[in-house]
């Protein structure tokens, strides 16, 4: 007996061969100027963090002697360190306006990269998106790092690795160079969110996750950044400004400030979870009233006496 | 030719033709125009903590001559020799905002020259030894000339 395939065999199979070559509906284009909003963390992202403030971040030990140990002089007395980029993924807590294009192959119409421009020391970045695979582990690493990225939905999610050493945290806390920075971008109308998570085997026991949002700025003109080094703070060559370990007079102050026990201040997994409140409960003694950093919504309100 | 300030201002006339208010036009364009400069105005870095830098709730003040003036990214300096306050004379760091941030103020590289006498208040230094100072003010008593602001 002979049998024939149903009728609509044929046309279903095209119409999905049809489908499969289209390109994905769901991606979005995050091409523009962005400016950063600061109502998440400003005091931290914009004068920056407190010297003893490790709450919030999943450190171990060896990061918060790095951080107890760091003398923020550092920055002006070692020429290197003064045009020292933020990193990848420390740039991308908002720290300077930024602008984001597309990368299409010209014959096949395809997405081949995001970049990014950061007003911060010039940095760019190519978040590539044509599937090719991360470099071996031994090769170099830069501060921007190497970027895949992969749509989830309408959300990007990169995946950046080959960091080169810097900070979670402008107080000391440091970032390895065996990290591995996973952002979720989501775009909603002329906003952009950002979630970030770094994976850090050398100074965090927990994912660190944060996150920053933007705002389209059509008229934002970034300009050149153009970093110059000069004797900012003269000392003898070879001075590297530190606080030998155990020796830093200023770890309390944070908690003396705030009302807070000494040793939530210190950061661990343990105070991020809402249970560590409850534990803390009678040792949290806040001050009548706010003092430091009161209002701190924008790059022109956010000081430690605004009110 | 119609742009996108004249879609929404259209109106007809009586005969039914389309016509434009340029007085309206203008100001539409003249409101979005300010808009897009005033926007092109934030931009902010945040290079370093200036918390762990200096004593923010701390308030110094020096009166001497400027040595040297370094307008640049990421922050600029000037170095002022003046006394301490135990009178002996030392070679001042006061940090002050980036070339960008400055020029947005109206201060340029030749607002200062080596050898005028200022004095400056700011937050003090963490470290004694290095007589830093993030600056807060500074005035040019020759002329009045002077900055206040904050540094970011």
């Amino acid at each position: 007996m002979t049998r024939h395939l149903p009728r609509w065999r044929p046309a279903y199979s095209l119409l999905l061969a049809a489908l499969a070559s289209l390109p994905a509906f769901a991606q979005l284009d995050f091409t523009g100027e962005w400016a950063p909003l600061y109502h998440e963390d400003g005091p931290e992202r914009l004068p920056g963090p407190e010297l003893g403030d490790y709450t919030e971040l999943p450190i171990n030990a060896a990061a918060r002697m790095a951080g107890d140990t760091y003398d923020a002089d550092r920055i002006s007395v070692v020429p290197e360190y003064q045009c020292r980029p933020h990193g990848g993924d420390y740039s991308m807590r908002g720290l300077g306006n930024l602008r984001i294009w597309r990368e299409i192959d010209q014959a096949s119409e395809k997405l081949v990269a995001f970049h990014t421009h950061l007003l911060a020391w010039d940095s760019e970045r190519t978040v590539w998106m044509d599937g090719r695979p991360h470099p071996p582990d031994w090769a170099p690493h830069t501060w921007q790092g190497f970027s895949t990225g992969v749509w989830e939905g309408n959300m990007l999610t990169i995946t950046t690795t080959h960091l080169k050493t810097n900070y979670m945290r402008r107080n000391g806390i440091p970032r390895s160079d065996k990290a591995v920075f996973t952002e979720h971008w989501t775009r909603h109308g002329d906003y952009l969110t950002v979630v970030t998570v770094i994976e850090d085997p050398v100074y965090l026991t927990e994912p660190l996750v944060r996150s920053d949002n933007w705002f389209l700025d059509p008229g934002q003109n970034i300009g050149v950044f153009g970093c110059e080094y000069a004797p900012e703070v003269p000392r003898p060559e070879g001075t590297v400004p530190n606080h030998l370990s155990g020796r830093n007079p200023f770890l309390h102050e944070f908690a003396n400030w705030y009302g807070l026990p000494y040793e939530a201040t210190r950061g661990g997994a343990e105070t991020l979870y809402p249970e560590y409140q409850k534990k803390i409960a009678n040792e949290y003694h806040p001050p009548d009233h706010c003092e430091r950093y009161c209002k701190c919504t924008s790059l022109f309100d956010c000081n430690l006496n605004s009110k | 030719m119609q742009d996108f300030a004249g879609r929404y201002i259209m109106k007809l006339n009586r005969k039914g033709n389309v016509k434009r208010n340029p007085m309206k036009r203008t100001l539409l364009f003249l409101v979005v125009a300010a808009a897009s400069v005033l926007s092109t105005q934030v931009k902010v870095y945040a290079h370093h903590s200036f918390a762990a830098t200096y004593f923010e709730d701390q308030e110094v003040k020096i009166e001497g001559k400027l040595v040297q003036f370094l307008y640049r990214n990421p922050h600029s300096f000037v170095h002022v020799e003046a006394p301490d306050d135990k009178g002996m004379m030392q070679t001042w760091a006061v940090e002050w905002g980036a070339g960008g941030q400055l020029s947005r103020d109206g201060v340029t590289r030749e607002s200062l020259k080596p050898g005028d006498m200022v004095v400056v208040t700011g937050n003090p230094g963490r470290n004694p030894d290095d007589h830093r100072i993030r600056m807060r003010s500074i005035t040019r008593p020759s002329d009045g000339w002077n900055w206040k602001g904050v540094v970011q």
